[in-house]
């Protein structure tokens, strides 16, 4: 149902634009270190702030983690059947293979979701947050259609390979 | 013999560490409410939302929201709250965001939020965001600022 | 130099100074100098009417980040960073500094720092969960400190003092503004306080008025002749607190949370933050509300802020409309057709959030002007 793309993407940009509002913070536990709280595991709860889950349906989900200097944004990629399964888990393995090109990607997803990113305070610093949040929208967007261009090419090549082989025994 | 010592957490043993947890975060309540309390306002949301009067029954579930229950409770409240918000019609959504103030607005998003994490929520997907999108059209990115830093849960 | 596009004429100057954000930045006294935090080190330049500022020292002594730099009526330059140490920068009759060791004993970082208004003591706030006064010891020419500990839970962001010199406003992550008494026999005198509405005894370090807010409380001022205090929080308000009524709130037009704010007379509140430009507030007689915009950039922006919600859509006849903001091939097809992307143009003078404002200039007990500093590295000066 296409016509809940528009809101879910609304929502998703919103929701972003209110987590990017990150500072500098120094740890309180550990000291002279500067860590991204939301990755510390037993951090002091007033450095987290609430999680916001927006959902399109079961399949395609997205989990925005705030903190007080970074921000954590796992997402659900649609996957269909098993096929795009396997494709999705690739696709997304090959980008966390390159994550240094990326700065805000994260090199692990979430238990239960495709892809990670880690936006910290550093790179809020450097990057304008209307162009991150430009660039996660897209990324959304053009992840599914590159999914299925990478599936109708997969059927097309099985299809090319199965005749051509099976050509030789016809008679 | 502890089997894994490398990891311990070595600063949850220091009683000075000052680590707060969620709960010390919350401020405290002067009583809890129970699920008995809250049965006559889960009927009366019922009722509100079958009969088609539907600024009634989101005025009725952002008003003076549960925060003080306990967990179980607030799941079978939230209930309620998600059909009541489901029955509402698409066309009637734009109008009753229009009469709600400010903080019923919030209490709203929260409740939005909510839903989207459980799966009986995430089914109805398309509404939740469809209200989503009208209130951030009313009201920007206000609500949205006020859940992230709320401790206060529905 | 540069000056932005927006209509209104506020802005009186832009000084890009270096390439790493600036955390903090004051003036001295008669505006002559302007010291500015740049990562390890604090930069000193001398400002003179309508030229660039021009660098004449740099103060090196920090290991890491610097967080907030004071200066106080004398001249006396304090510094404080992540690295759990403060100096006092003393200057020296041929231009340079000379530091002084300040023994703050904390062990985490330091997050902010505030001259009191003699000039003879400083508060230092920490993520060690302490505020550290500071106060100059002659026989071993050090500053020492005494320390505010209870009740804080967290980091301490922000202080102000107040015109006595001895009621210190304090906010920080745990969602609480407190207002501490920083006495410290000898320097302070018992007159000072006579008379006060807080309170009658003031011993040092007891919490005078606490007030939950909830949400980080990134920035506080006292109003003293009002007696009356304004902090904007993480949530997006501006709240005004004085020793008997109840808080009042107001909300950020823009929704996204301020950093930072400056009283420019008894009803008029200047705050600036993530929007990147400085919004003024007023007092009216049903209480706080929005007043205007500085430097903000026309509504054609295509981020989704605005209540429109919708993409700029240059190009008219878009049959893309089901896809959401600008999407790869739309800006490939645009810059084909002609020759530029239809990207958003930043047109406040600041590109990156505003982390701190100070007063600037001031007229018949008005501040006239306020300066500045931006996670972009600019200082920036507006007129009200």
């Amino acid at each position: 149902m296409s016509q809940s793309l528009r809101p879910y993407l609304t929502a998703v940009r919103y929701s972003l634009e209110a987590a990017l509002t990150l500072s500098n913070f120094s740890s309180q536990e550990v000291e002279r270190h500067n860590r991204p709280e939301v990755e510390v595991p037993n951090t002091s709860a007033e450095l987290l702030l609430q999680p916001m889950h927006i959902s399109r349906n079961e399949n395609e989900q997205v989990l925005i983690e705030p903190s007080v200097n970074s921000v954590r944004m796992s997402l659900m990629v649609k996957q269909a059947d098993e096929i795009e399964q396997i494709l999705v888990h690739k696709f997304t393995r090959f980008l966390e293979q390159r994550a240094e090109a990326f700065y805000i990607l994260r090199r692990v997803p979430i238990p239960g979701y495709s892809i990670s990113f880690l936006i910290t305070n550093k790179h809020t610093e450097s990057m304008k947050t209307g162009k991150l949040v430009d660039f996660i929208i897209e990324f959304m967007e053009d992840v599914d259609k590159e999914i299925s261009e990478i599936k109708l090419f997969l059927n097309a090549r099985a299809r090319f390979v199965a005749e051509a082989y099976l050509d030789e025994f016809v008679y | 013999m502890e089997a894994d010592w490398r990891r311990i957490d070595i600063d949850a043993f220091d009683p000075e560490s000052g680590r707060l947890t969620a709960a010390d975060l919350v401020p405290p309540y002067e009583t809890t409410v129970t699920l008995q309390e809250l049965q006559p306002r889960m009927n009366q949301l019922r009722s509100l939302a079958t009969s088609g009067d539907s600024l009634g029954a989101v005025q009725l579930l952002t008003t003076d929201p549960p925060y003080s229950a306990d967990a179980p409770t607030k799941e079978q409240y939230f209930k309620s709250v998600l059909e009541a918000l489901t029955q509402v019609r698409q066309a009637d959504i734009g109008n009753v965001i229009k009469n709600l103030s400010d903080s019923q607005r919030d209490v709203l998003v929260k409740y939005l939020y909510k839903g989207m994490s459980v799966p009986q929520g995430q089914k109805q997907g398309g509404v939740l965001l469809a209200w989503l999108e009208r209130i951030t059209q009313v009201s920007g990115v206000t609500p949205i600022v006020h859940y992230i830093s709320d401790r206060r849960t529905v | 130099m540069s000056f932005s596009n927006s209509k209104d004429k506020s802005v009186v100057a832009v000084y890009k100074l270096v390439k790493a954000p600036i955390y903090s930045h004051c003036f001295s006294q008669d505006k002559s100098i302007l010291a500015v935090t740049c990562e390890t080190d604090c930069l000193v330049y001398r400002v003179s009417n309508n030229t660039p500022p021009v660098l004449f020292a740099t103060l090196k002594d920090h290991d890491k980040t610097i967080t907030a730099v004071d200066i106080s009526i004398h001249g006396r330059i304090v510094t404080c960073s992540q690295d759990r140490n403060a100096y006092v920068w003393e200057p020296l009759s041929d231009g340079t500094y000379k530091p002084t060791l300040v023994l703050l004993r904390i062990n985490r970082a330091a997050t902010s720092v505030t001259w009191a208004p003699n000039g003879y003591k400083f508060a230092v706030g920490s993520s060690a969960r302490i505020i550290a006064v500071c106060y100059y010891e002659h026989e071993n020419n050090w500053w020492v400190s005494k320390h505010i500990k209870k009740p804080i839970k967290s980091t301490i962001n922000c202080l102000s003092w107040h015109a006595n010199g001895v009621l210190l406003a304090a906010g920080g992550t745990d969602g609480f503004m407190r207002v501490f008494s920083g006495f410290i026999k000898g320097l302070d005198s018992k007159e000072s306080v006579a008379g006060s509405p807080w309170g009658q005894k003031f011993p040092f370090g007891c919490l005078i008025r606490e007030w939950y807010q909830g949400s980080y409380i990134h920035d506080v001022e006292w109003r003293s002749q009002m007696e009356r205090i304004a902090y904007v929080a993480h949530d997006g308000t501006l709240n005004v607190v004085d020793y008997q009524s109840p808080v009042q709130s107001v909300n950020a037009p823009e929704g996204l949370p301020y950093r930072s704010l400056v009283w420019i007379n008894d009803h008029e509140i200047v705050c600036g933050g993530y929007s990147c430009h400085p919004v003024l507030f007023s007092e009216a007689s049903e209480g706080w509300k929005f007043a205007k915009n500085l430097d903000k950039s026309d509504n054609n922006k295509s981020s989704a802020l605005t209540a429109s919600g919708n993409a700029d859509e240059l190009s008219g006849n878009n049959d893309e409309s089901s896809t959401f903001g600008i999407s790869a091939l739309r800006k490939f097809k645009e810059l084909d057709l002609k020759g530029k992307v239809s990207t958003d143009v930043q047109e406040s003078a600041h590109e990156n959030a505003i982390v701190e404002l100070r007063p600037f200039a001031e007229s018949n007990g008005q501040i006239t002007q306020v300066s500045s500093c931006g996670l972009d590295g600019k200082i920036v000066i507006y007129t009200i």
